[in-house]
């Protein structure tokens, strides 16, 4: 748009700002650092700063020039070659070392390993699916393979990964959010139809857990190529303050379709795809929160269950940043919670309803801080104390799948900021 | 006395065969060594694919300039701007302030890199015609 900026960011994160400025084509832009922190500091800090950059940032406005320029750009394919020499955990060694895995170990990319991966698949070496944030690497068909081969999959699994990176690099998925941000967010991957029982895609008991290997090497997969082609490595792009175990191998399961409830109608069908189709959906969310309810033995019952758990706070809608209340949540319905609300007669429909209404918490249960109650008047019309606020804008933002085996459990994941599911069909 | 000694070791020999039969893994780990081996190997990094924005020049002055404020919603990234506003209209003359958060307060968002929502808020800040934005952003 041609507007010059002066960026102003805190030395914590002026690493992540750069990077970000050069993945979107910029080599150079004005910046100018504030000693770390800015957020959760009295007022009177937060003047002192400004006057202590002031300076600085005037120099910025009116004298800064670009200086840096990109790297010259190299073709795409086909992908590079090294020799080594040493043994499997030497190779290990020396990939770790150059930041070309995640501290796992790999099977080593070799050509014949990555030939056999590419049979799976019906698409072409060479064909682009797109470019990995925040380093902008190019993804293409032979990129994959090579990871899938480091991860272990079999050659059968390359359709659903190759669906489930297109989903992710769809801007909707917000990929580049979720690899840099502070927060412990992780991919969720959820596939439905056939596929599930044609690659033994763990989708019943455990699924989401260990002992499949389908689900397992994917994740993992999924996961290389997020650190490795798309460069989000911490301390920095990678701002993780704490990271975790999906940071290694990311969520995926299959949706249990074979404990739907009658005339439940599988997640994939709900979102407009037919039944017999098979399809993966991606979205960028917070660790799950557990809803562990043995007791219920009514609907209603069990809706306190929800709405005592999963309040709107947990996603971090409402006056705080209203602009994420438009974003989809996953319910992850036990099998027997789903039968529980089933025998009584409720459909999806009429749990969202009630798990929506039930679970709004008045605006002065918010923290004072929030910004953007203009916002929120904008959406809800005038705001009083006792205004009840949900954690989505409509009851259909709460999307239900039924996941995992017999047990009393179900679990909610509410989005990453900027993150909507991006479903892809899977094709051979 | 030399019966004794030859049942020991009668022992000790039948005690080691059968470790070796039973654990037959520990056995080989102990005794064998990984060869090395060259490996022909492919790079997982890949290549980065960007297109380079054009930057345009930055002014020479900010006197009689017009200056967008952009806040993200982060914490305090308001009071810090609110500063920068009243410094620059202290210290630069005729320079015309205007924050994004009062006037499209809809760009008010951690966005937290959604590409399609940063597009839509530089549009919506473009509308203003600054000659420069401040942006304050991070944690």
């Amino acid at each position: 748009m041609g507007i010059p900026t002066v960026t102003i960011s805190s030395s914590e994160f002026v690493g992540l700002a750069k990077d970000t400025a050069v993945g979107q084509g910029a080599a150079d832009l004005g910046f100018v650092i504030v000693p770390h922190p800015m957020g959760m500091i009295p007022i009177e800090e937060i003047r002192k700063k400004a006057d202590l950059v002031f300076p600085e940032i005037l120099r910025m406005a009116t004298e800064w020039k670009p200086e840096a320029k990109l790297p010259p750009m190299k073709p795409v394919y086909p992908a590079g070659r090294m020799k080594l020499k040493g043994t499997v955990e030497e190779i290990n060694q020396i990939f770790f070392e150059k930041g070309l895995s995640l501290g796992l170990p790999i099977l080593p990319p070799t050509p014949e390993r990555v030939a056999d991966m590419l049979k799976g698949t019906s698409r072409k070496p060479d064909d682009l699916l797109g470019m990995v944030p925040p380093r902008m690497g190019a993804l293409t068909v032979e990129l994959v393979s090579i990871h899938a081969a480091m991860a272990g999959c079999k050659p059968e699994y390359m359709p659903v990964l190759i669906a489930a990176l297109e989903a992710l690099l769809d801007p909707r998925a917000n990929w580049r959010g979720l690899t840099t941000t502070t927060a412990t967010s992780s991919v969720l991957v959820i596939v439905n139809g056939p596929v599930i029982y044609e690659i033994g895609l763990a989708s019943r008991q455990g699924a989401a857990g260990l002992g499949h290997h389908a689900n397992a090497s994917i994740g993992y997969a999924i996961n290389l190529i997020a650190d490795i082609v798309g460069g989000s490595k911490p301390p920095s792009p990678d701002k993780s303050l704490l990271g975790g175990p999906g940071d290694f191998v990311c969520w995926i399961f299959g949706e249990n379709q074979l404990a739907l409830p009658p005339g439940w109608e599988p997640y994939h069908v709900d979102r407009g795809f037919k039944k017999t189709d098979s399809v993966v959906t991606v979205m960028g969310v917070y660790p799950p929160v557990d809803n562990i309810d043995h007791w219920s033995v009514t609907p209603e019952e069990h809706i306190r269950w929800w709405t005592n758990l999963i309040t709107p706070m947990l996603s971090i809608g409402g006056p705080c940043w209203i602009s994420q209340m438009d974003q989809p949540h996953i319910v992850a319905l036990g099998p027997e919670h789903a039968q529980l609300l089933s025998g009584a007669g409720w459909t999806k429909d009429i749990f969202r309803k009630a798990f929506w209404e039930e679970g709004r918490i008045p605006f002065s249960a918010w923290p004072k801080g929030c910004p953007n109650v203009d916002l929120l008047v904008k959406k809800f019309g005038p705001v009083k104390a006792d205004t009840p606020i949900p954690m989505t804008l409509r009851p259909e933002e709460l999307h239900i799948v039924i996941a995992g085996g017999a047990g009393k459990h179900s679990h909610f994941f509410a989005p990453f900021p900027g993150c909507f599911p991006v479903s892809k069909i899977i094709r051979k | 006395m030399k019966q004794i000694w030859m049942r020991w070791i009668l022992s000790i020999t039948v005690i080691v065969i059968c470790l070796f039969i039973l654990f037959p893994h520990v056995s080989s780990v102990s005794v064998t060594k990984e060869t090395k081996q060259e490996w022909e190997i492919l790079n997982p990094e890949g290549v980065i694919k960007i297109e380079a924005m054009k930057i345009n020049p930055h002014p020479s002055t900010l006197e009689g300039k017009t200056v967008m404020l952009r806040w993200n919603g982060k914490h305090n990234g308001d009071k810090f701007l609110q500063r920068v506003e009243e410094l620059l209209k202290e210290r630069v003359k005729g320079v015309k302030v205007i924050k994004s958060w009062e006037v499209a307060p809809e760009t008010v968002d951690p966005i937290t890199g959604n590409q399609e929502r940063s597009q839509e808020f530089a549009k919506a800040i473009a509308k203003f015609k600054p000659d420069l934005v401040i942006g304050a952003q991070s944690d």
